[in-house]
Formats: structure tokens, C-alpha cells, sequence
């Protein structure tokens, strides 16, 4: 009966693994919980954005010049994951740190690491699981979209599959980082207090951004949230994929080397180390790819198509100075409707923002070349004040030695999706249907079930 | 102290299946394993005494590859076992652990019997051996001393492995309970399987 097992290699990622994790997941109270606060959370935020949207339509729908500024991508579906974020940021930790710590403190790790199964696999294994988690808390944003068409309002299918990407690819990266959390650490609590330290700590290194440039930008860059930010302006982003992948790859690579008990100790340090400088390397790599496409179905994000493909054809480094302080609106105005799409369109571009602004007690306003633009091609240089893609493109044009191509003349082609409407009925839907139909599965899921012994 | 039980398996195979050479163990200043030796013959059941807090669980941890060494090592059949290989020829069933406490016992006997490729029989004789049937609807949580202690030493009958390292197997066992148990565990060691226990 017994033989040698010296032969035996590790099984894969099987069905049986698999079902205990999601038992665990569903004989908890984390995943519950989170949909109790959910639901409501999402309803709120979807009512709110259909009232305000309503607010917006009512001149709109006399205006068609109004009505084509009006799109339910910015309009309701943004708003309405903005409570869906919070809940994954602050919530969805506490799932993903059951689904490790419990094993932890209840023993059970001991005898799980003893089966034939490979570390990675035990690791996919909880990753599953939660991801399976992530497509059940959806179901109150689903049902959100569904009442917003139902109510007659317009989802672009690709601007849709867009947010739903990063916002999966953000509840994935929080759920790994959760993993290493729950790896690194004794006890659920600390954990938790480990994992919204990053979490929570993304949105400091963000908010430290808003008045200082230099070392904070750069470090608001690599928060969690700024990652999310392209995917909720209708961009997908290569890089930013990319770098999520990697970086939860990464997390749940750390995650198998920190779980098990009986490694010794420098073998996991040099283990993490050549983990984290592979990453690094990988992100790094990811960083340079230059791939965004705007899925906005009007090219909101996007210079008119002559003009992309004349900036394509412009080669030589293109270098930008900005002299305004990077808390200045007219910045945050020039970066997005000027500065990132040329940096989309042409191969070689840089930026730097010569003027913090808040350098001097004195302020910078008073400064002479303060709000200057400075872009010089070709060993050729020009300034200017305005943040207008309508007179900096035909500038850069000049520096080059091009013709402005001629105005688009058809415009956009969306007309706007104005429309009055009110979801006020579906607060039943959100407050009491659902979360009754959340308390119904938490008690089917946390006993009473009838399991047959016998195989049939 | 180490008692060495001779079953008859022992007496057709009397080459060392698993040695133990050498192991020290310290946690931080306190040094719980000192050069600890000894080997091990196959089919034999082997029993480890001592006063608690002696460091038996320790080593049976450091045997099994749960806890990392800080010198010596484990051999078998003469050759050295990396910790990595250990899973494959040994399981360590601990003694105060309470795993899946909101998972139904037949559930998670039903996963050790999948994971380790045993046939629904295995388990079915598994149950009927340390009488089971009552606990299965149970969540492990509910489940008295008596009824844990079996599931989990049903759980590592599971395990396929030449040798099984037990921590206090006997623990909240009546003294019928105690006989039944070790009545099995004979006849896993006559079977040629190898018993550590502690």
C-alpha cells in the first residue's frame, strides 16, 4: 500500500482544491459582509449619478452642442464604480486575507503543505477563489448597468469592458498584495492593518501629489489608484496592464515563498530578492511600451485622426517645459488634453515641469515666465501661454517644418446621450431586494446544507 | 527517550528506512533539539517519550520539513531527504490544530481522500475504523476532542507515504477508544507502513 512516492510528481491545480477554497470563501463572513455594504453602497452611488446626469440633460436636450459633452461613460458608469472602488479598497483585503490567514491560524496550513501539491498551486488555488469573489461583488455594478439601459441610457461596450478590466485588474493586485500580507504576518489583524496601510497609503501618496511635484509625483505615480485613473478615462492602457500583471504576479510569487513553514529564513529573503528585481526589471520593461488606445467611441482622449497621423510622422525628440506649478488647474487641463495625447501620438516625447510653484514662500505667480510653454523640435524653440491643443499643435507644426493638416470639418460623430430619467425606484432593488437575497446565501452558505456521503 | 516496536515487517527488513542525524533546533536563545540521532526500520512503529515541552513536537516538525534546521539532517535509505522531498515520503499529523473549524467533516475528509488519489473505499473503511459516521455532517468546529483527534488521524491515513510522524495520537482517546486506534495503527505498521509516534 505503501510505496515509495519518490516518483510522484506534484499533481496540477485540481478540481478538489479548487472547491475547498471556494467552501472557504463561502462558509466565511468576509465575502457577506462585503456584499451586504456593497449593494447598498453601489445603489447609492448609481442613483446619485442618474439624478445628476438628469440635472445635466434637462438644458441638453435643447443644445446639441451641450448633449454631445453628455456621455454615460463619465456620466454614470465612472460614478457609479466609484463606490464599487471604495468598497474593494477598504473591503475586499479582509476576503483575500481569510482565504490565507485562517489556514494559518487554525493549523490547517500544516497539513496542506503536505499535499501532493505544488506551492504555486495551493497559491492559484486561493487566487481563483478570489477571483471568483471579485465576479460575485459584481453583481450589484451588473445589475446597476442593467437598470441604467433599462432606464433607456446609452453603455458603449468597449468604454464598459475597459473600466471592468482595470477595476478587476485593481482588485486583483489588492488581493494579492493582501496575500503577501496575510504570508508575512501571524495573525488576520495584522494583516489587515498591513494591507490598508498600502491601500490607504496609495491614496496619501496621491493626495501628497495634488500641491508638490517632484519626488511626490513621482511617487503618486506608482500608487494603486493612479493605475485605475487611464481605464476611467476611456483609455486602455498597455503599460498600465502590463505593470498590474506583473506586479500581482510578482505579489502572489512572494506569497508562495513566504507561506510555507519550514523554509528557512535565507532562503526566503533571497527568494523575494530575486523576485522583486525581476519584476522591477519586467515593470520597467512594461513602462516603455507606449500602447494606449482610446476606446471612447467620439476619441474624447485623442487629437482629431489627420493630426495623429501627421504627429506620427514627426520622428525627432520633441521636448516640452512647462513653467507652472504642478497644483495649477491649467496643468492638470494642458496634461490631459495636450501633453499625454502627444505623448500617444508621437515616438519621442518629453515633459518636465520646470516650476513646482511652491518652491518660495513668495509664491511663484509674480515670476515672468510663469504659465510659459516652451517646446523646442529640431533644435528650433517656441513659447506660449495658452494650453490649447489649437494653438500649441499648429506651433509644433511651424517647429517642424509642416502644414497644419486642414479641420476636421464633420466633428464628432456621437451626438450625446442626454436623458432625463429617474432610478429612485431601484433604491428597492439595491436596499432591500438584493441585500434580503445576500442574507439568504450567507445562511444557505453558512449551514444547513444536506451533504450526501455517499457518492451516487 | 525512544522506544523502538519491532513488528513482524521489521523482521523480514531490518535496513534502516529513515535516519535522523545530528539535529539541533534552537528558538532564539533556547535550544530545544540537541544533536538528536536515530533511525528508523521499516514497517516499525516507533514511539517518542518524554515530559512536555521535551521538544517532541519540535522534532517532529523538523522531521517533516514544518520547521527549518539548524544543523543536522534526515536521511532515507541512506540518502540525504531535502525538505522538499519529505512531503513525498512522510506526513506529520499535529496534535493541537483545529483546521477548517467552518468546514463539514465529510467535506474535508472527502478533499484529503481526492488530493492524495485514494478511492472512495480508502475512506469509507477510514470512517468505519475510527467510527466516524456520527461526526461527517459536523462542521470540524463542533466536533468534540474525541472526534477531531480521529478525523485528523483519518486524514493522515489518507496520506499514501511510507511513514507517518503522529503527535500525541492517543490524546482524548478513552481507553477503548485507545485500543481501537492502536489496533489500526498495527495493522498500517503490519502492512508495512512506518509509525513515528510521539
Amino acid at each position: 500500500m505503501a510505496a515509495p512516492l519518490l516518483s510522484h510528481r506534484p499533481i496540477a491545480l485540481q478540481a478538489p482544491l479548487l472547491r475547498k477554497e471556494i467552501r472557504e470563501l463561502a462558509s466565511g463572513n468576509a465575502l457577506w459582509v462585503l456584499m451586504l455594504l456593497l449593494s447598498p453602497l453601489v445603489g447609492y452611488s448609481f442613483i446619485q449619478a442618474v439624478a445628476l446626469y438628469a440635472e445635466a440633460s434637462r438644458p441638453a436636450r435643447a443644445i446639441p452642442e451641450l448633449a454631445r459633452q453628455l456621455s454615460s461613460f463619465d456620466g454614470i458608469l465612472v460614478p457609479t464604480l466609484g463606490g464599487f472602488y471604495l468598497a474593494i479598497t477598504l473591503l475586499f483585503p479582509f476576503i483575500a486575507i481569510r482565504l490565507v490567514a485562517a489556514e494559518k491560524t487554525s493549523g490547517g496550513l500544516k497539513l496542506l503543505v503536505q499535499l501532493p501539491y505544488r506551492l504555486t498551486d495551493l497559491v492559484t488555488a486561493k487566487f481563483v477563489a478570489l477571483m471568483a469573489a471579485w465576479l460575485v461583488a459584481l453583481i450589484p455594478v451588473l445589475s446597476a448597468l442593467i437598470g441604467w439601459v433599462f432606464l433607456g441610457g446609452h453603455l458603449d461596450i468597449r468604454e464598459t469592458v475597459t473600466l471592468l478590466l482595470g477595476h478587476m485588474l485593481y482588485a486583483l493586485l489588492i488581493g494579492a498584495i493582501s496575500f503577501l500580507a496575510a504570508a508575512l504576518t501571524e495573525g488576520g489583524a495584522t494583516a489587515a492593518i498591513l494591507a490598508l496601510a498600502v491601500t490607504l497609503g496609495s491614496w496619501v501618496l496621491d493626495f501628497a501629489a495634488l500641491d508638490r511635484g517632484g519626488v511626490s509625483s513621482l511617487l503618486a505615480s506608482l500608487s494603486l489608484t493612479s493605475l485605475l485613473r487611464p481605464f476611467e478615462q476611456g483609455l486602455l492602457s498597455i503599460p498600465a496592464i502590463l505593470a498590474m500583471l506583473v506586479a500581482t504576479a510578482g505579489f502572489l510569487a512572494l506569497t508562495a515563498i513566504w507561506l510555507p513553514p519550514g523554509t528557512p529564513l535565507k532562503r526566503k529573503l533571497s527568494g523575494s530578492a530575486l523576485i522583486i528585481v525581476v519584476a522591477a526589471i519586467l515593470i520597467g520593461g512594461a513602462a516603455q511600451a507606449n500602447t494606449v488606445l482610446d476606446v471612447t467611441p467620439d476619441r474624447r482622449n485623442s487629437f482629431p485622426p489627420a493630426d495623429e497621423h501627421l504627429l506620427s510622422r514627426l520622428r525627432e525628440p520633441l521636448s516640452v517645459t512647462v513653467h507652472m506649478a504642478t497644483s495649477d488647474p491649467r496643468l492638470v487641463d494642458l496634461d490631459r488634453k495636450v501633453l499625454a495625447r502627444l505623448k500617444r501620438a508621437m515616438p519621442r516625447v518629453t515633459v518636465q515641469i520646470a516650476d513646482s510653484g511652491q518652491a518660495t514662500p513668495l509664491g511663484t505667480a509674480g515670476e515672468a515666465d510663469y504659465g510659459e510653454i516652451a517646446m523646442t523640435y529640431r533644435a528650433r524653440s517656441a513659447t506660449t501661454r495658452s494650453t490649447g491643443a489649437g494653438e500649441i499643435l499648429p506651433m509644433l507644426y511651424e517647429l517642424a517644418g509642416v502644414s497644419s493638416p486642414p479641420p476636421s470639418t464633420t466633428g464628432s460623430d456621437e451626438p450625446g446621450y442626454p436623458l432625463v430619467a429617474d432610478a429612485s425606484s431601484s433604491a428597492i432593488w439595491f436596499y432591500g431586494i438584493e441585500p434580503f437575497a445576500v442574507a439568504v446565501a450567507w445562511w444557505l452558505a453558512a449551514g444547513n446544507r444536506r451533504i450526501p456521503w455517499r457518492r451516487s | 527517550m525512544i522506544l523502538n516496536t519491532p513488528s513482524e515487517a521489521v523482521l523480514s527488513n531490518a535496513d534502516s528506512l529513515m535516519s535522523v542525524q545530528g539535529i539541533s533546533k534552537a528558538f532564539g536563545d533556547q535550544r530545544v533539539l540537541a544533536d538528536i540521532s536515530f533511525d528508523v526500520i521499516s514497517g516499525e512503529i516507533l514511539g517518542l517519550i518524554g515530559p512536555n515541552g521535551a521538544g517532541k513536537t519540535t522534532l517532529l516538525e523538523c522531521i517533516a520539513g514544518l520547521l527549518p534546521i539548524d544543523s543536522g539532517e534526515v536521511r532515507w535509505r541512506g540518502a540525504p531527504l531535502s525538505a522538499c522531498q519529505r512531503k513525498q515520503l512522510l506526513f506529520y499529523v499535529p496534535e493541537a490544530i483545529s483546521p477548517y473549524p467552518d468546514q463539514r467533516s465529510a467535506e474535508v475528509l472527502r478533499f484529503f481522500c481526492e488530493a492524495n488519489r485514494q478511492p472512495p473505499k480508502r475512506l469509507d473503511e477510514l470512517v468505519a475504523a475510527l467510527r466516524l459516521e456520527p461526526a461527517l455532517a459536523k462542521p470540524l468546529g463542533a466536533l468534540s476532542k474525541g472526534y477531531r483527534r480521529r478525523l485528523l488521524l483519518a486524514l493522515g491515513l489518507l496520506a499514501p507515504r511510507p511513514m507517518l510522524l503522529m503527535d500525541e495520537p492517543f490524546d482524548g482517546f478513552d481507553l477503548r477508544q485507545t485500543r481501537e486506534v492502536m489496533s489500526l495503527l498495527r495493522d498500517e505498521a503490519l502492512h508495512g507502513r512506518t509509525l513515528a509516534l510521539a
